[in-house]
This record gives structure tokens, sequence and C-alpha cells, in this order.
């Protein structure tokens, strides 16, 4: 009884004529969606990445710190009376082949091998957006381009390096100008077929009309949609430069040997580490924390920014 | 179909020839004192290595060269002798005796790796988001990731150290082929597993799957008839290319376990300035990797008869 009044309460409350008001009747739907803001809220959901990349970014502070505390200086000489001591409290690490402090070297190529990857990262990025976007939108270039990349992408990527190394020389900035010089390509190519896609979508065509000039197309309209795809790449792209770096070292087309880096420490090792594993161990554990560290990253980041992922 | 084949087959011959010409023409820009080995440089006088270089022909103007090259390659099919590596010896017969190596490494980690990877991909799908899915997505990460030369490094301190397998190639042991070829199927697994996930669940949340389940198929019949079949036809596409990229070896694999085959070869020819060598080592990894790529068309073309490449079919 009580339950039934109650409902003919409520259905009378609906008949009810509401009073005019000016404030309610100015309001409009309104929703706090940011892209930037989901993708971000969907990426922290991501507990492994999240995780590797505070580790990563602890190990990288620390490489400075490891650096400052080291016993022994990274310019410390060869002495073979000294090599191959395993870990101990004088040596942290151990010591090489040649009797050198291996907790020095290790944290020393550490931070090169960062540096490196890093900067091939941001140098691929800019010069493949950068030709990708003209590649895409100039119709006339397109056959030109294709045809470059073509031949570019034939040559083993192992002849431009052994010429490099041979003609030019060996050294930090060599390295990463000629990983950059052949690193462009894939972003390209992807930056070229997305470029394909948006250019003839009707707000360009519109934007176009109005006389907008080439470059505000390019960098106001369509950029904004490859944001995710580059970043994605950017991050990728790291785990694979350290890569190419540790086999390109191993064959001796790397850095020269006066810069190690993880991948001269790793060649190093291959000879001795079956008798002295402690050289392979500690150089494997921190490249595969940062290939790791990157490849999850680059892979919740592409999730995360998918708009269809989102709430 | 005859005349799109031969379109491109002519294109690939043009692309072929460019990538071998720059190649030919990078490999003359070396230094001529690589040409002979420290032996020779400390014995010969400047006469005497003039007098070698002008016999081999690599004092001539670089055009000349050039055609004397495409020459000898069109009326003998040689690609000419090389220098250092076999000293005398005819490229195409060192690259012969060194493909059979590489191939039969090759031959068998493809073999273990599509059986092995199509497997574990239709594992990870059949328990998808279970347990069996997660350990498949751990070890398709970590042999994604990690740089190979410390994966080969593991495999390298477990097969030898806790199996006691022989860490070096050797032709006269056959057992010491089963860590390179560990190595070589690693990466390979893991691809196919990733791709062959990826395909089956895309093809699971298909309108026709649901149908075949209201029909009231048992699960093993829609995974094998329906979701396996249609998720192999991508994968089918790759399956020329890696095949015929057998030849070529593996640089890394080859030079971590001491193989003589292809992968090597490459490396040491230019190490050593053995522009015969490399130029017949491009001009064939070139040719195989454009022909690798066309056959997979048309097999994708055979498996699935939805899919033409002429492009009149409409339906796409």
């Amino acid at each position: 009884m009580n339950n039934m009044n109650q409902t003919q309460n409520n259905e009378d409350e609906l008949f009810e004529f509401t009073e005019y008001s000016a404030e309610n009747a100015e309001r409009i739907g309104y929703s706090d969606y940011s892209y930037w803001k989901s993708v971000l809220q969907n990426f922290f959901k991501k507990k492994a990445a999240v995780t590797l990349l505070v580790i990563f970014f602890l190990v990288l502070i620390f490489s400075f710190v490891a650096l400052k505390i080291a016993k022994y200086d990274i310019t410390m000489e060869p002495d073979s009376s000294k090599a191959f001591i395993s870990p101990n409290s004088e040596f942290w690490f151990g010591t090489d082949n040649l009797g050198r402090d291996y907790w020095s070297r290790v944290w020393f190529s550490s931070q090169i091998s960062i540096k490196l990857a890093a900067l091939v990262a941001i140098g691929e990025c800019i010069v493949g957006v950068t030709i990708g976007c003209v590649w895409g939108y100039v119709r006339k270039l397109d056959r030109w381009f294709t045809e470059v990349y073509n031949i570019i992408n034939n040559i083993p990527t192992i002849i431009y390096m052994t010429l490099v190394a041979l003609m030019i020389g060996q050294s930090f900035i060599i390295m990463a100008i000629t990983l950059i010089a052949f690193g462009w390509l894939p972003m390209a190519r992807n930056v070229r077929n997305l470029v394909m896609m948006y250019r003839d979508r009707e707000y360009n065509l519109a934007s176009r009309c109005l006389g907008t000039p080439l470059h505000r197309i390019l960098i106001k309209n369509i950029l904004p949609y490859l944001l995710s795809v580059i970043i994605l790449r950017l991050s990728l792209s790291i785990p694979s430069t350290i890569a190419l770096e540790s086999t390109l070292s191993y064959l001796g087309l790397g850095l020269d040997i006066n810069t190690p880096s993880l991948g001269i420490l790793l060649r190093n090792a291959r000879g001795y580490f079956l008798d002295y594993p402690y050289l392979l161990v500690f150089p494997a554990l921190i490249v595969s924390l940062i290939t790791v560290t990157f490849y999850l990253v680059g892979n919740a980041f592409s999730d995360a920014a998918d708009p269809r992922n989102h709430v | 179909m005859l005349k799109y084949t031969i379109k491109r087959l002519l294109q690939s011959l043009v692309t072929v020839l460019i990538v071998v010409t720059i190649v030919f023409l990078l490999m003359r820009m070396l230094p001529i004192d690589y040409y002979f080995t420290e032996e020779q440089l400390m014995k010969f006088t400047e006469e005497q290595k003039q007098e070698q270089l002008l016999q081999a022909g690599l004092l001539d103007p670089l055009p000349k060269q050039l055609f004397n090259f495409y020459r000898q390659l069109i009326t003998k099919f040689s690609l000419g002798d090389s220098r250092r590596i076999q000293s005398g010896v005819a490229v195409t017969k060192v690259i012969a005796t060194r493909m059979g190596i590489s191939m039969r490494l090759g031959v068998i980690s493809l073999g273990i790796s599509l059986v092995l990877g199509v497997l574990l991909g239709i594992a990870q799908t059949r328990f998808k988001d279970k347990f069996v899915d997660g350990i498949g997505t751990a070890y398709i990460i970590f042999v994604n990731s990690v740089p190979s030369l410390v994966s080969y490094s593991l495999v390298l301190v477990f097969g030898s150290r806790v199996l006691g397998l022989p860490p070096l190639y050797s032709t006269r042991n056959p057992v010491s082929i089963t860590l390179p070829i560990v190595c070589l199927s690693m990466g390979s697994i893991a691809g196919y597993a990733l791709w062959t996930r990826r395909y089956m669940v895309d093809e699971i949340n298909k309108d026709y799957i649901k149908l075949a389940r209201a029909k009231g198929l048992t699960t093993k019949q829609i995974m094998i008839r329906h979701v396996l079949r249609n998720a192999f036809v991508p994968l089918a596409q790759y399956l020329p290319a890696s095949f015929l990229l057998t030849i070529g070896g593996s640089l890394l694999v080859e030079r971590f376990f001491s193989v003589p085959g292809m992968g090597a070869l490459m490396t040491d020819a230019i190490a050593r300035y053995d522009t015969n060598v490399v130029q017949g080592c491009v001009a064939l990894y070139a040719s195989l990797g454009i022909l690798g790529v066309f056959l997979g068309d048309v097999l994708m073309m055979l498996i699935d008869p939805r899919i033409k490449l002429t492009g009149n079919g409409g339906t796409r």
C-alpha cells in the first residue's frame, strides 16, 4: 500500500511544470574529455611498462652516481696482472681481459649507448617526418622518393657501414649520423602512407581553397594525426638502435674502441664469458632492461593512443 | 596474369641492376691498397702493384669497368674470380659451396619454427588471456626486444654449460648444428606465433564464426576448418621469401658459431675488399628479396581465390 502511494507520488512529480530559469536554459552538455589526458590515464594503467620506465630512469640516474663513487676511473691504464678478477669488494663488477675495472666501464658504456640511441631516435624522427610529409603530400615527388627508397633499402646496411667505417672513420658522431642517414626510411614510409590518407580529406580541401600555405596545412592539419605513430616509432627505435649498434660493434664496424658501448663490451665478452660469466651478465642485464622497457612503453603507448580504447 | 608477371619481373630486373651498379661504384671508392694482402703490400714495388691492377682491369676508367662487368655476366654467366677469399676461384663457385651450408641450417630452422610458431599461436588464441597466452607473450616480448647478441650468448652459455653441446660449428660433428639452429629458430618462432595469434584473434570475432558456432560445430572444428585456414593466408605471403632468404644465411648466427656459410661470406668479402664476391652476393640478395616478395603474392593468390593481383577483380 505504502509502495503504491510512493509510485503514485513519483508519477505526479513527472508531470509537474518546471519553472523557467534563464541559467538552466543556457547550460549545454559538457564533457571534460581531453585526448592527451585519456592517453596518459590509459598509459598509467599498464603496470609493467610504467614500472620498467621508472626502473630505467632510476638506473639512468644511478649510472651518474655509480661513476662518481667508482674506485677506479674509466681512463684507468690496462694492467694485465689484474685481468679476470671476479667481482669483489675492490672491483665491484670484477675486471675485464685487460685488467680494467668493469664497474666503471659498464656504467660509462651504458651512458654512451643510451645517448646514442636517444640521439638516433630523435634524428630519425626529425628527418623521417620531414621527408615523409613532403613525400606523401607532393604527388609529383612520390615516384622518385619510392625509387630512392627501394634502392637504399635493397643494399645491405652492412655495406654502407663498412664503407663509412673505412673511408670516414669510426666515432660517436659519425656512427650517430650514419645510423640516422639509413634509419629514417621506415619512419618516412610510415608517415608518407598516413599523409596520403589524410591529405585529401574534406577539411584539408577546404583549407586549401581558403589559401592556407602548404607548411601550415602540414603542421597544423596533418601532423596532429601522426603524433601517436611518431611517438610509437620513436620509442621502438631505441631498442632497435641498441641492437643494431651491438651487432655492428660485434662485427667491428661500430664505435671506436676508446668510446666503449654496451655492444663493444658484449663483443669483448664473447671470447671469455664461458669461463667468466660475469663479463656477460652485467652488460646483458642493462641492455635487456633498456630494450624491454622501451619496447613495452612503445606498445603500451600505441594502445593508449588509440581513441577506441578511451572511455 | 602472364602479362602482369612479365611486367613485374622486368621492373624487378631494373631495380636489381641499379642496386648492383651502385654497389659496384661504391666498392670502387675504396683505396687501392686494400686490393692486396699485407704480405703483398710489403713485398711489391709500386710498379708491381700497378702491373697487378692493370692485369685485373682495375685501372680502367669506371664506365669501361662497369661495361666489362656486365659483358662478362651476360656472355659467360660469370661474376669474375675471387681475389682474396679463395684466390682465383670463380665467384659463382665460392657462393655455391657456402650456400649449401647456410641453406641446410636455414631450412631445418624454418621447418621447426613454422611448426612450433603456428602451434604456439594457436595455443595462445585457444587460451586467450590465460596462463599459456601470458607465457607466449612474455617469450615474444623477450625475443623481439632483447638484442640477439645477448639472447644468442644466453643460448650458448646454457647449451654448452648445462647441456654440454659443442659451442662451435664443425662439419664433422652433426650435433654441433643444434645451437645455431636454436638461435635461428628463436626469433622466427616468436614472429610466427605473434602473427598467427593476431590474425586468428581477428578472425574469431567475425560474424561467420558466430554462425558456425550457432550451427553446432565444435570449437576444434571451427578452429581448424575456419579460423586457422583464413588466418594462414597472410602468413603464407612471407613463406617463399623466408625460404629463399635461408640461402643468404644469418650474419650474426654464422659469425657467432663460426659457420662457414653465406652470412659470414659477405662481411668477410667486404672486410677483405674482394669486390667481385661482394657484387655477386649483393646481386644474389637483391634478386632473392624481390623474387621472394613476388612468389609470396602468387602463393597468397593460389591459397585464397578471393585475392587477385591484376586489380580487375573490383571487390577488394
